[in-house]
């Protein structure tokens, strides 16, 4: 076990808050939050997971993740806003 | 050697502070006062953990990819946050009880009492 | 056409860094690929506006002073939204206020937003219909006036340099 893989299971750790709010969250925009927070977390665990399994392409599907959780979010949003999505 | 402990150092912070941002997911009243966490401080911890990787490994493709990554997150976070507390605001999701001030919502509510008048 | 040259060099860029090698092979790459994507998103553009590559380039000593300010800015935030979330029992004052703005471009108005929202205490939730107030969400709003006036003094001075 060295620090990386200690940190794996600290980020496993952090996870719990997010679901908390996920399951219990009074509102969708709670839990619309939890869940871009959730990507966070995701994508640091996969850098992460990318450096351990020295493997690159860990490090692609981080960037995909990122990108379809701003794209998710902000789609969220304007239906939430206006009722229509375009 | 030092390059090594300063990438860890920064690795600890950055864990620690991902870490925090899902405390104060958890801790704090209502939807605004969350978004200040997961914004401000999830983008930096974000940013420290990928910051950590390109100092362990250089300008490998991995490392140039970690910053790409790192980047991405600290431009798109802050207009995630906007659009989605407008639309909390919107629909109708309330201030929590401690709150002071609200001009957004006067704002609002003038506009639409000038739009049902005309 | 000058801007298609010069959106061209920052998309062959950003191919680089996805790409994963800077190299000169690549940027190439990228710049013949990025007028077919800069054409179906022309509309998000200014192109009916004047542009020189003397201006953009004059720029630059500002934008880097302004990095400088935006990383100082959202260590001191960091170390105070920590310091909220640590504490045992949460004590905040939070509101939404209303802050002047004297931006005047889109990208002016979009920097100085985004730059709100990663500085301490505030969130940007709105820009008004006549674009000249935006709304804040700020975490200690018992001094709306000084919020307003610490956007003004410390933040708009410095986008304002850089972006217009």
């Amino acid at each position: 076990m060295n620090l990386l893989e200690y940190s794996l299971i600290f980020m496993v750790i952090s996870f719990i808050p997010c679901l908390y709010r996920v399951i219990k969250g009074p509102t969708i925009p709670d839990r619309v939050v939890a869940l871009d927070a959730m990507t966070t977390v995701i994508v640091v665990m996969l850098g992460i997971y990318s450096f351990v399994k020295e493997s690159v392409f860990f490090m692609d599907v981080a960037l995909v993740l990122a990108v379809i959780s701003f794209v998710g979010t902000v789609t969220i949003a304007k239906y939430l806003d206006e009722g229509v999505v375009f | 050697m030092v390059l090594e402990l300063l990438s860890n150092a920064v690795l600890i912070i950055g864990l620690f502070f991902v870490f925090l941002a899902m405390l104060g997911l958890a801790r704090l009243p209502d939807v605004y006062n969350r978004l200040h966490t997961t914004t401000k401080i999830g983008t930096l911890g974000a940013f420290s953990v990928m910051l950590s990787i390109l100092l362990k490994v250089g300008f490998s493709p991995m490392g140039v990819k970690a910053i790409t990554v790192a980047l991405f997150i600290l431009i798109t976070s802050p207009v995630a946050a906007h659009m989605i507390s407008r639309a909390a605001h919107r629909h109708g999701v309330g201030l929590c009880k401690e709150s002071v001030i609200d001009e957004y919502g006067k704002a609002c509510e003038s506009a639409c009492s000038i739009n049902e008048r005309e | 056409m000058k801007r298609y040259i010069a959106y061209s060099a920052i998309l062959g860029l950003v191919w680089c860094f996805v790409h994963g090698t800077v190299n000169v092979n690549n940027f190439i790459l990228g710049v013949l690929i990025a007028p077919f994507i800069i054409r179906p998103f022309k509309t998000l553009f200014p192109f009916d506006q004047d542009f020189s590559f003397a201006n953009a380039i004059k720029k630059i000593p500002a934008q880097i002073k302004f990095l400088y300010v935006l990383i100082v800015e959202i260590i001191k935030a960091n170390i105070m939204v920590a310091k909220i979330v640590l504490q045992p029992k949460i004590d905040i004052k939070p509101g939404i206020i209303a802050v002047p703005i004297d931006s005047k471009t889109d990208l002016g108005i979009t920097a100085i937003a985004n730059t709100i929202t990663l500085t301490p205490g505030t969130l940007t939730i709105d820009v008004s219909d006549d674009r000249s107030i935006l709304y804040v969400h700020a975490i200690d709003a018992t001094d709306p006036e000084g919020v307003a006036q610490s956007i003004k003094d410390d933040l708009e001075k410095y986008t304002m340099e850089a972006f217009e």
